[in-house]
């Protein structure tokens, strides 16, 4: 693993970090609706995808923290919230059912786009770790295709939210691919084995289908994402991050 | 409104209060378990649910998701429990007990300490 020179090794940190805040941020926010979804079982269902996502992040991290030698705990707590690379996509406050499904839609199948790509990396721990993630995520793709279904079928308001709330999120949606620092590196070595441009492509391909399915206009395919795609931070995430932060700040170096 | 058919029609619960039984079985080879049930509008959700309730802690080898309304059941007294002695149609067989006291009497010997149990 040290063989990575130290270039390399630095966009594999930033390409491990953007995947681990992608993960982590979004468990927190789907978690909120612990108590408050549709029906019961699917308050069980959505928090318990939501922590997958969290126990993702967590592999991640730790994949991170080997590489850098620092301690995963801090690098998911220890950061102010400028410090967060995870795509604006995640920079949205929960805010209705519609929102949330048509958010985990989009990100379920631009990660699972991701993750087929990475289960071939040549940096094998990412691999195998890829290999693992894609098993939890299938369940994940199935139930949020399915409430995208749902939802557009409900015709009238569910359909006319659904709608908006494709066409908010779709710009944001593209800067889960947005270009990393030293991508290319990462492609000429095979870590990542095509570029996060050509991955974007396949998930537009992907989403495009079960979007027209379900009568839902794809806004403008032609959107690139934007530079700061995985830099620019919210009022609302910054809430968020007071929020999770908070226990782990009380008392720092305090052992659980 | 009093015809029986309209009270049969909406004795059906609406969609979305649908329920279905969940039997799990925790290893390969186990018989299958009544697990419990969940409430989904159909079957692709139920599937999804009784997956997150029954099955999320890698608890189960198998799941079985039947909707409630297909169970047909049975739970009437008179075929379930009728009033005769039914023992002699247990794997067990006749309860010898009562005859053996009574061919012993008539034999004149009594065992002390069966008898008058």
């Amino acid at each position: 693993m040290s063989d990575l020179d130290r270039e390399t090794r630095d966009a594999l940190v930033e390409l491990l970090l953007s995947m681990a805040d992608d993960e982590f941020v979004l468990g927190f926010w789907d978690s909120e609706w612990t108590g408050i979804a549709p029906i019961l079982e699917e308050d069980v269902a959505m928090s318990s995808v939501s922590q997958d996502e969290i126990g993702h992040a967590k592999a991640l991290y730790e994949l991170l923290a080997e590489l850098t030698g620092e301690d995963a705990d801090q690098i998911a707590f220890g950061r102010p919230a400028e410090g967060y690379r995870h795509a604006a996509l995640m920079n949205h406050a929960r805010t209705d059912w519609a929102f949330s499904i048509a958010r985990r839609f989009l990100y379920e199948n631009a990660d699972a786009v991701r993750l087929e790509s990475l289960a071939g990396s040549t940096y094998q721990p990412l691999a195998d770790l890829a290999v693992k993630m894609r098993r939890e995520e299938t369940y994940h793709l199935l139930h949020f295709d399915l409430w995208l279904r749902r939802l557009a079928e409900g015709g009238g308001d569910s359909h006319a939210r659904l709608a908006a709330s494709i066409e908010r999120l779709w710009p944001d949606a593209q800067a889960v691919f947005a270009p990393l620092e030293g991508e290319a590196r990462l492609v000429a070595a095979g870590i990542l084995p095509e570029s996060l441009e050509s991955l974007r492509a396949r998930w537009l391909e992907r989403v495009a289908a079960p979007l027209e399915a379900a009568h839902l206009p794809i806004p403008s395919d032609g959107a690139r994402p934007a530079a700061d795609g995985r830099t620019r931070r919210t009022d609302e995430f910054a809430w968020l991050h007071g929020e999770f932060t908070m226990v782990s700040g009380s008392e720092a170096d305090a052992t659980w | 409104m009093s015809s029986g058919y309209a009270s049969a029609v909406s004795s059906i619960p609406p969609a979305k209060d649908r329920v279905w039984e969940v039997f799990r079985q925790e290893a390969e080879g186990d018989p299958m378990v009544h697990g419990g049930s969940v409430k989904a509008p159909d079957e692709e959700l139920a599937t999804h649910y009784a997956r997150e309730f029954y099955g999320r802690r890698q608890e189960s080898e198998r799941l079985w998701i039947v909707p409630r309304d297909a169970i047909t059941e049975l739970d009437d007294p008179d075929l379930l429990k009728p009033p005769f002695d039914r023992s002699f149609k247990r794997p067990g067989g006749f309860l010898l007990k009562h005859k053996l006291e009574a061919a012993r009497e008539r034999a004149g010997s009594p065992q002390v300490d069966e008898v008058g149990e």
